[in-house]
């Protein structure tokens, strides 16, 4: 007589079920300990004590009772007085630099865009030897693949503090490593889109005897285009943000400003570039939305 | 019947050819919106690059050989202070664990006010919503520059930093998570007559855990990229050492410890890798 038959089924199936579970816990048992375990140090090597926690928190709350304006409401929209000076509570005083914001927001969005078209343009052309099917041989493969790699894996302010050290502070090392950045990034998207492309252009290509370039040109190219435009106005949402920051090293665009107000005071001007800075990026998420949905929408229904 | 050869066919026949099928041929109109694009990209990439004083560029001076030399040539490595850049790794690793973990932890309760299936509500919902888009909308690296101000120099503020920008993003993730879930499951236990904390626990987190662990997991992995950078503003961990060193004009060094950050990064991306597949891997069996 064997086990199966003295337990019976339901016996057998209770058996089986208690095993799964003790094995469920000490696995659990062995994940929390190791999750403690990341804690407990985690929380020592950054000192991230409770009485830190508990002095910082009100000091959290005052910083930000300072950036907020003083508006007062009788004067809210008073303009100017004929010695150019700005009534103290209104929106003219608290916005005393605004055109100086306006000229940094220009210049931030321009560093984008110069700094997307020309990532884009260094992606295309190394999409076609970084992907897997196209690649004319392994080790141009191989070479284009690592080299997006490290574009992409360096972050972008450390290239720019470099750029600066290099080419002196200024938009240019702003817009150089942002574009050096969205190329590894691009790169490695556009490569996916054709890896994933029909092979049947290309050979009806080769089979006519056309060169590599002419492949990837009339074989690839009109396959892969709506993809790639997409993905470069995303890219272009993310690199508004990140030229935004990028002034923090001294780059360039409204980051600079952003930095220097809140290095430098505690006022309200912090909360005035602030807010001129996330309706920016707002605002150029909407509109490369828009662009998007309507260029794939087109793409589909032509 | 022979195919006709290029030079076999007439004008006669191409005219007519144009005149039944006039969208197969090139029309100005159509070349101009063709390469008007191409030609308005390069001039505005030419004008930009001349705005942006792209002359700078090919000025090199002795600065720049002297940068590049020391990434490459790396002199008295013994007084590198390894402890100091170690640990600001450490430090690095922490911040992304106790600033994801907050976050995870903050977002399991905004996440439910957020969803549109839990709070019926409106205008607490939207308040709420709206709330995490500023969050959201004020980039990680300007946190962190507003809680240094705020806290002080160090890893506290990075935490923070990370923490609040995380909350945005997650708790938005998490909500979407939940509205997302299948109403028949939540029903079938409610039906067996389970007590609310019963449907919630076989209803809900069911449904929900998997998505919430994987993007945790995701965002303990960007997080621990972007909290390297987090120390150029001085909010802790290796970018504050990053950025000491550039200061006091030690590249080799500099160029050692982005060395080291680059390992670090792709060593995360690769176990982040595994750990994913694992835990989503592991749910479905």
């Amino acid at each position: 007589m064997s086990d199966q038959t003295a337990l019976g089924a339901v016996g057998l199936f209770e058996k089986h079920r208690a095993e799964l579970k003790a094995s469920k816990r000490t696995m659990n048992l062995i994940m929390l300990a190791a999750f403690l375990v990341c804690l407990a140090l985690s929380v020592y090597i950054s000192q991230f004590y409770p009485e830190r926690l508990a002095n910082g928190i009100p000091r959290i709350f005052e910083y930000f009772g300072t950036i907020i304006p003083n508006l007062q409401w009788e004067v809210l929209f008073e303009g100017r007085t004929e010695d150019g000076r700005a009534v103290a509570g209104s929106i003219t005083y608290w916005y005393t630099d605004f055109w100086t914001y306006v000229t940094l927001i220009w210049e931030t969005i321009l560093m984008a865009i110069t700094a997307t078209l020309i990532g884009t343009a260094v992606a295309f052309v190394l999409s076609f030897p970084a992907a897997a099917n196209l690649a004319p041989n392994s080790w141009i493969y191989w070479i284009s693949r690592r080299f997006l790699e490290i574009c992409r894996g360096i972050p972008e302010i450390l290239l720019a503090l470099v750029f600066v050290f290099m080419i002196g502070i200024g938009p240019l090392a702003g817009v150089i490593a942002i574009a050096i950045h969205s190329a590894g990034a691009l790169g490695k998207l556009f490569a996916e889109v054709n890896e994933n492309a029909s092979a049947r252009p290309v050979e009806g290509i080769t089979a006519v005897g056309g060169t590599w370039v002419q492949k990837m040109a009339y074989g690839v190219v009109p396959q892969v285009t709506p993809n790639f435009v997409s993905y470069a106005l995303l890219r272009f949402e993310v690199n508004v943000r990140a030229s935004s920051i990028i002034g923090f090293v001294g780059a360039g665009g409204i980051g600079q400003e952003l930095n220097r107000v809140i290095s430098f005071y505690s006022d309200d001007r912090v909360l005035a570039v602030l807010i001129l800075v996330v309706l920016m990026v707002t605002l150029i998420d909407l509109l490369s939305e828009r662009l998007r949905l309507g260029y794939i929408g087109r793409e589909n229904f032509a | 019947m022979t195919l006709a050869t290029v030079s076999a066919v007439s004008d006669a026949e191409i005219a007519a050819i144009r005149e039944s099928h006039p969208g197969v041929f090139d029309t100005p109109g159509k070349l101009i919106k063709r390469w008007g694009l191409w030609v308005v990209a390069i001039v505005y990439v030419l004008w930009s690059l001349w705005f942006f004083d792209i002359a700078r560029f090919f000025e090199t001076s002795d600065r720049v050989l002297a940068l590049l030399r020391a990434f490459v040539v790396w002199e008295d490595m013994a007084t590198w202070q390894y402890a100091n850049i170690y640990r600001g790794i450490a430090e690095t690793l922490a911040m992304a664990f106790l600033g994801t973990l907050l976050g995870t932890l903050g977002a399991l309760v905004v996440g439910f006010l957020a969803a549109r299936n839990i709070v019926t509500f409106a205008p607490l919902r939207q308040l709420v919503r709206r709330f995490l888009d500023i969050l959201r909308g004020i980039d990680q690296l300007v946190w962190g520059l507003v809680f240094v101000r705020a806290v002080g120099l160090g890893p506290l503020a990075g935490v923070l930093a990370i923490f609040v920008s995380d909350l945005g993003t997650l708790s938005k993730l998490y909500s979407e998570a939940i509205e997302n879930i299948d109403r028949k499951q939540v029903e079938g236990v409610k039906s067996t007559g389970a007590r609310p904390i019963q449907v919630i626990r076989y209803g809900y987190l069911p449904q929900i855990l998997p998505v919430f662990i994987s993007q945790s997991l995701y965002f303990l992995e960007s997080n621990t990229r972007s909290a390297t950078i987090l120390g150029i503003v001085g909010a802790g961990g290796i970018g504050m050492i990053i950025i000491e060193r550039f200061r006091a004009s030690l590249y080799d060094q500099v160029a050692f410890v982005v060395l080291n950050v680059l390992i670090l990064i792709f060593a995360i991306d690769w176990l982040s890798k595994r750990v994913r597949t694992w835990a989503i891997g592991a749910q479905q069996d």
